[in-house]
């Protein structure tokens, strides 16, 4: 195989890489039945660093954890393959980074090192029973931040854009543009313009992170990034090697086209733990001096972190359990009340050790209704799911949530059985409700109620309004041994703004101290 | 419905029959030139009753011309599945489809505006599939198509309604009967909720009232009433099967007050147990007494 062929395999191996990571994102949605028919996960049940920090932190794995384990292993014979030929967001670095003809200088000798320090600290407040990897991790980072931002963005802008020439009602050029809408709808854009919370902002991290190209190319897969440096840890003894032979005039084009910092005086100093195995050094030698084989040349090993560095590195993630867990959020008998988790989750301090933050359930919730929490559960449950009923209920006889959670987090649960969980109970205010404040019928919050014997029911009785003319109506009341937490009544009351009936996490199937009624165990 | 009745309808739809030679003719042509005002179509086939009911009513062909544009309005508002009797029956929905593509229909379109996600209502209803299988389109609605409507009415002045309803060269409406905390009874006229737009559930506030204002712009050529399970209780949502009542019926005809006259029956009651049915005979838009209706009951 020519060197030439080697790069050009590397980029189409990117591009496909990367678009299957698309189309299982666009997969994730539901078309109407319980299944979703493709594993939209998958590139996240490859990831070593959410399954390490997940067992660390909550003692448990998931099914699927060996794909992690093959990657792990691939890893350890040719090295970080994975950053330079399959990762989704080294590839959208790589074409960010292009936007910049001219290739930046690199900012300092020691800077690769950083990450590192980013993955003893992650390794360590999960060992200690935090979870942070998923912040950072760079497939949850890319899942969460196309969920919960640029998809939606890109939604909203064909949307208006459609709309607009829609409402222009043009002939020909109209109905040539809502058939391509019709078939857009049908392929790329969701069933409905998805809304998040901290959208905006979790697309300016997202921005910013691609950003950083124009500083330094790929600046997060050679900074920042906790995978890259774990993969890198794996990789320092990898077969696949490279060789430079004695026609090397040390020219120096290799350094200036390394993606990372695996090259830092072209010669024989290479950084096995920092190539991305791009072959751009290889690519750009104009004696072709550069090979790489399989046991070929002197195996590199050795990374000097610096021990100081990384003791204090690990001393930060440990500190880190106690600084997230002073909040009086993490006291027993504590949550707020508006913390309502989806069905299936585990209970909060087990549910904070497994969620990854990756945004699948966000993504695939099929009413919109899982939001990100900003402090609802204190800083360490950041961008964790949390339910907004008044954005979105969760539906009755839905389990995609549980289905497409990498971790466990939320357990996949049987129909039968999701059914059963309790998200919180609701509760009415009489302020605000229709028959109890205003003697106006209304019965919507029991209409939408799902469970088959309504969990709302209805009492009629007599009331008089202003004029003192009775009026026969009904009122609601929650049967709390029925309620589900759902929220669809609090969705559906037609009292805008704040709702009439609302769901709080009291009373929530997985905290065996957060309930209400004395139930027989 | 009482017994009563019953012997009325069952002795006027078997005069024709008794009456000797040609006096029978003359009955029947007499029949034929108004024809029954109802169809009480039962059997255990759907799809057969869907159709011996149109037929009896003069055939698909009379309300449907070749190259119509039909739209067929079912109750589609909740994600369950067919045997819950909350949405409308899919082998309704069907055999209506065929029926009017056999009358020449150029398009069949199908749609509600649902409750629960519209996804998997039309999936889990079976209305979906259903479509498919007769080549009819079920189509979600689209947020863009809701028009401010003049209604005029006692409640509602005016509303955004689909405006392919109104666009469309024939409707249908295609209700299912179950029970509701609010209206009694969800039947004909109820249904047309699922072409409203804006915050509709405000309308539960004078539900008759504003059932009866939207009757008065929404004229169906023909209305066909899904009895074959009624859902008895905890509607309009069910979710239980023993709520769940089988009765292999389907109602049609043209004047949806009187279909939801009587579609109060099957569930013991009368038509003026129904606000909704006694505003809109009042205001003229149908017949509530049943005794004024011509009722044909087939079994197939």
């Amino acid at each position: 195989m020519s060197e030439l062929t080697l790069t050009r395999a590397r980029r189409i191996s990117q591009g496909l890489f990367l678009a299957l990571f698309l189309f299982l994102f666009i997969q994730t949605e539901s078309k109407g039945t319980d299944e979703l028919g493709w594993p939209v996960k998958i590139f996240l049940d490859f990831d070593p660093l959410i399954v390490l920090t997940t067992f660390l932190a909550s003692h448990t794995v998931e099914g699927l954890f060996w794909l992690s384990l093959i990657l792990a292993g691939l890893t350890v014979l040719l090295g970080r393959f994975f950053c330079g030929w399959v990762c989704p967001l080294g590839t959208l670095n790589n074409l960010a980074g292009s936007l910049r003809k001219k290739r930046p200088k690199p900012p300092g000798p020691g800077w690769f090192r950083l990450k590192y320090y980013v993955l003893v600290f992650v390794l360590a407040s999960s060992l200690f029973g935090v979870q942070l990897a998923g912040v950072l991790d760079p497939l949850s980072l890319t899942i969460r931040s196309f969920s919960l931002a640029i998809y939606p963005a890109l939604s909203y802008a064909a949307t208006s854009l459609f709309d607009g020439i829609y409402r222009l009602n043009l002939p020909l050029v109209t109905p040539a543009s809502e058939a391509v809408y019709d078939v857009l709808k049908k392929t790329l854009l969701p069933f409905q313009q998805p809304w998040f919370a901290q959208g905006t902002f979790i697309g300016l991290l997202f921005l910013a992170v691609l950003g950083l190209n124009l500083v330094q190319r790929r600046f997060w897969c050679r900074f920042i990034c906790p995978l890259g440096a774990l993969l890198g840890l794996l990789s320092r003894h990898s077969i696949l090697r490279r060789s430079v032979s004695e026609d090397c005039d040390s020219c120096g084009a290799c350094v200036a086209a390394c993606q990372a910092d695996a090259v830092p005086a072209g010669k024989e100093k290479w950084r096995a733990s920092e190539c991305l195995v791009c072959n751009n050094c290889d690519d750009v030698c104009p004696k072709n001096a550069v090979s790489f084989g399989l046991l070929k040349g002197r195996p590199t090993g050795g990374l000097d972190l610096g021990r100081r560095n990384v003791v204090a590195s690990f001393l930060s993630g440990a500190f880190a359990v106690p600084l997230l867990r002073i909040s009086p959020l993490a006291r027993p008998r504590m949550s707020d009340a508006k913390l309502i988790r989806p069905p299936g989750a585990l209970e909060e301090k087990k549910f904070l050790q497994s969620c990854v933050r990756c945004g699948e359930c966000m993504k695939v919730c099929i009413t919109g209704g899982l939001q990100p929490t900003l402090l609802e559960a204190g800083l360490e449950g950041l961008w964790t799911p949390v339910l907004v009923p008044r954005i979105g209920f969760c539906e009755f006889r839905c389990t995609l949530c549980g289905q497409v959670c990498p971790t466990g987090a939320i357990k996949r649960l049987p129909l039968e059985e999701k059914q059963e969980v309790r998200l919180g109970h609701a509760a009415i205010d009489k302020g605000r409700c229709l028959p109890f404040a205003h003697a106006t019928p209304c019965i919507v919050c029991e209409e939408t109620c799902p469970t088959p014997k309504k969990a709302i029911w209805l009492e009629e009785v007599t009331v008089r309004d202003r004029e003192g003319k009775t009026v026969r109506l009904q009122q609601p009341h929650v049967d709390l041994s029925m309620c589900i937490g759902c929220g669809a009544c609090e969705k559906h009351c037609p009292v805008v703004g704040q709702p009439a009936i609302y769901v709080t996490s009291a009373g929530e199937s997985r905290s065996e101290e957060h309930q209400i009624l004395l139930r027989a165990t | 419905m009482k017994r009563r009745d019953f012997l009325k309808w069952t002795a006027s739809s078997s005069v024709g029959l008794a009456l000797p030679g040609g006096l029978a003719t003359l009955g029947r042509m007499a029949e034929a030139a108004r024809g029954p005002d109802l169809v009480v179509a039962k059997g255990a086939s759907t799809p057969q009753a869907v159709r011996a009911a149109l037929d009896a009513l003069g055939g698909m062909k009379r309300f449907i011309a070749r190259g119509d544009v039909v739209v067929l309005k079912p109750n589609i508002g909740w994600d369950r599945t067919p045997q819950y009797a909350a949405t409308t029956n899919p082998d309704v929905v069907g055999a209506l489809a065929k029926l009017c593509f056999e009358a020449g229909a150029k398009k069949v379109r199908i749609f509600d505006n649902t409750v629960s996600d519209a996804r998997r209502c039309y999936k889990q209803s079976g209305i979906a599939d259903a479509a498919a299988a007769a080549g009819a389109e079920a189509v979600y609605m689209d947020s863009r198509k809701y028009r401010d409507v003049r209604l005029n009415g006692t409640v509602l002045k005016s509303w955004p309604l689909y405006s392919e309803i109104f666009e469309a060269d024939k409707i249908i409406n295609v209700p299912i009967a179950k029970t509701h905390s609010l209206s009694v009874l969800t039947l004909a006229m109820k249904n047309w909720m699922g072409v409203m737009g804006g915050v509709r559930f405000r309308i539960h506030q004078r539900i008759d009232e504003s059932l009866v204002d939207l009757c008065r712009v929404i004229k169906p050529t023909l209305t066909v009433l899904d009895a074959v399970r009624i859902l008895t209780a905890n509607g309009p949502t069910g979710g239980d099967l023993d709520d769940v009542k089988r009765l292999d019926t389907v109602v049609v005809g043209t004047d949806q007050v009187a279909i939801d006259s009587f579609g109060a029956t099957l569930f013991g009651m009368k038509g003026s147990d129904l606000g909704s049915v006694k505003l809109a005979a009042r205001a003229g838009l149908g017949v509530m007494d049943l005794t004024k209706l011509q009722i044909k009951r087939i079994s197939v």
